[in-house]
């Protein structure tokens, strides 16, 4: 029962951080491997509230995600202002992901560094983690579908087009990386009362490109991909555990199967909700959809 | 005399060594349907580039409704009134339909982004008023049927045809089309001809365009501008235009000894 508390946990704070990323990278575009750096500040600042200001838990929480988005805008600012994508914006944030983690490292008042901070109260339960996923989940859902949504979308497929039809794309992206840190440094705050104990080696490139590839393997363009992702990812290697050191070869392999098979990702373009599941049973009751034939013709 | 939407002048812009544009002084007034032609590499959509802010002129003037724009951000640009379409179509191509126009009619949400994450009210009304906006511009130009296909599946002209609706969708003050009818062959060129006449009969837009078929800008344009190597060359109606030497000799002289031979 314990064991599998533990991976409902971690799997739930785990599907936090990536739905936000889902946000970042499969709605907006920009690649990131550097959101650890918003889970540790996220979980340190959760902490340091609770531990060494008697601050209530929930207050501690709400600082996580705020002190999170707010450190966003500090690479943000200067990375999306001179238009940085693609590759150069995933460096800029690896960069910024290991310019925390090594500040935590060397920062021995209040927080002791490298050596770790202890004594954090066990309060983070599966209940809790439960209700901040599905919460979070429907504000993102509600978030993508808005106008705000679209336009991250619009930046992704055709930037140019779309601040020449009047995005204002700089801030647009600003919003998509905010959010997504938000959601970061909230989980990093369930994460730290979770383990009682934070150490910025918990939050190595390594912690990143688990969150990223959470987005990567659900899908682009969708939430309940990465959402399933997150939590498959945080599992998997719990269920392949029998095979000792072989299971990261596994893991890895698999990625590499549905990059080939699934470029877009196992959900790309797709979402589960009940337009969709209807879809699904006209399917198997026999009714086709003319419509949803994509066709190519002319077209270049 | 009508109003002046837009005005150039002595508008340069240099890459390195190569002047692009060289001292163009472009007039535009309200409800004109400008045609600006000119061989390949003369600067035409360099020209648009300016205007929408894509690049920053090197020197001169550009001036929109009596202000002094030339420099100034793409993005805010346009929700001065100015959209384009592009030479290689720019749609959105995951999108649908109704999206691409969507984003032409509000660029910009009509509410915050707490309403946006907790769908208050003001974002669900705002969202069905601007799905219904836009279904009437896709009705306008005749793409309502495919309103809810992806736009990156549409067939070409009418991915051509689904930009002009997203442009027009902001509800522009000045057009600017840049080879409407590239590809086009001269049956479906007739077709586009009539359709941007009409589109300007109704709604009286303000309207450069680019292009290369020469019976759509004779056709459509009482005012023309030929431009080359950067340079303006010639600028009055169709028949001046072909009657003037040196654009014969620059432009259509080539083309009409090949036609004649």
């Amino acid at each position: 029962m314990g064991y599998l508390n533990s991976i409902l946990i971690l799997g739930g704070i785990n599907v936090l951080a990536v739905v936000g990323v889902a946000v970042l990278t499969g709605y907006t575009g920009l690649f990131t491997i550097g959101h650890a750096a918003f889970m540790a500040i996220g979980g340190y600042t959760a902490a340091v509230l609770v531990v060494k200001l008697g601050q209530p838990f929930w207050l501690a929480l709400v600082a996580a995600g705020v002190a999170a988005a707010l450190s966003s805008l500090i690479v943000g600012y200067p990375t999306l202002r001179s238009k940085l994508k693609g590759d150069y914006f995933a460096i800029a944030m690896l960069g910024f992901g290991e310019a925390v983690r090594l500040i935590l490292n060397n920062t021995y008042a209040v927080i002791n560094g490298a050596i770790g901070f202890t004594g954090i109260p066990l309060l983070t339960t599966s209940t809790l983690v439960i209700i901040l996923d599905i919460g979070g989940i429907i504000l993102i859902r509600n978030f993508v579908i808005s106008q705000y949504g679209k336009n991250c979308v619009a930046i992704r497929e055709q930037e140019v087009a779309a601040e020449l039809m009047g995005i204002d794309v700089m801030k647009t992206k600003l919003w998509a990386l905010g959010i997504s840190a938000f959601y970061a440094g909230v989980a990093g705050g369930l994460f730290a009362f979770y383990m009682t104990y934070l150490a910025p080696s918990m939050f190595t490139s390594s912690k990143s490109s688990d969150l990223l590839a959470g987005v990567v393997f659900g899908g682009i363009n969708s939430i309940t991909g990465p959402v399933l992702a997150a939590f498959f990812l945080v599992v998997l290697p719990e269920l392949l555990r029998f095979l000792f050191v072989w299971r990261l070869v596994i893991y890895g392999l698999l990625f590499v199967i549905i990059m080939i098979f699934r470029p877009q990702g196992l959900l790309g373009y797709r979402d589960i909700n009940w337009a969709s599941l209807k879809q699904l049973l006209a399917r198997f009751n026999g009714g086709r959809r003319p419509s949803q034939a994509v066709t190519r013709e002319g077209g270049r | 005399m009508a109003e002046v939407v837009l005005a150039t002048r002595d508008l340069s812009v240099q890459f390195g060594g190569l002047k692009a544009v060289n001292r163009v002084n472009l007039t535009v007034e309200r409800g004109d349907l400008v045609g600006l032609i000119g061989p390949n590499g003369a600067g035409k959509t360099t020209i648009f580039n300016l205007i929408t802010g894509a690049i920053a002129p090197t020197e001169g003037e550009i001036i929109f409704r009596g202000r002094q724009i030339g420099g100034k951000r793409p993005d805010i640009l346009a929700r001065m009134g100015i959209s384009r379409t592009f030479q290689n179509i720019r749609l959105f191509p995951q999108m649908s339909v109704l999206e691409n126009v969507a984003i032409g009619l509000h660029s910009v949400p009509k509410y915050t982004i707490i309403e946006a994450l907790f769908r208050l009210p003001r974002a669900v009304r705002s969202d069905r008023e601007v799905n219904r906006k836009a279904l009437e511009h896709l009705a306008r130009v005749g793409l309502a049927d495919h309103w809810a296909d992806k736009a990156g599946s549409l067939p070409y002209g009418l991915q051509r045809k689904l930009e002009i609706a997203r442009a027009l969708a902001a509800s522009p003050e000045l057009l600017l089309l840049d080879e409407p009818a590239a590809g086009m062959n001269n049956e479906e060129c007739q077709g586009f001809i009539t359709f941007l006449r009409q589109l300007h009969r109704e709604t009286g837009l303000t309207i450069v365009l680019i292009e290369h078929h020469m019976n759509v800008v004779m056709d459509l344009c009482p005012r023309i501008y030929v431009l080359n190597l950067g340079e303006v060359l010639a600028e009055g109606d169709p028949r001046e235009i072909q009657n003037n030497p040196s654009v014969i000799k620059a432009y259509l002289g080539e083309r009409r000894r090949t036609a004649s031979a």
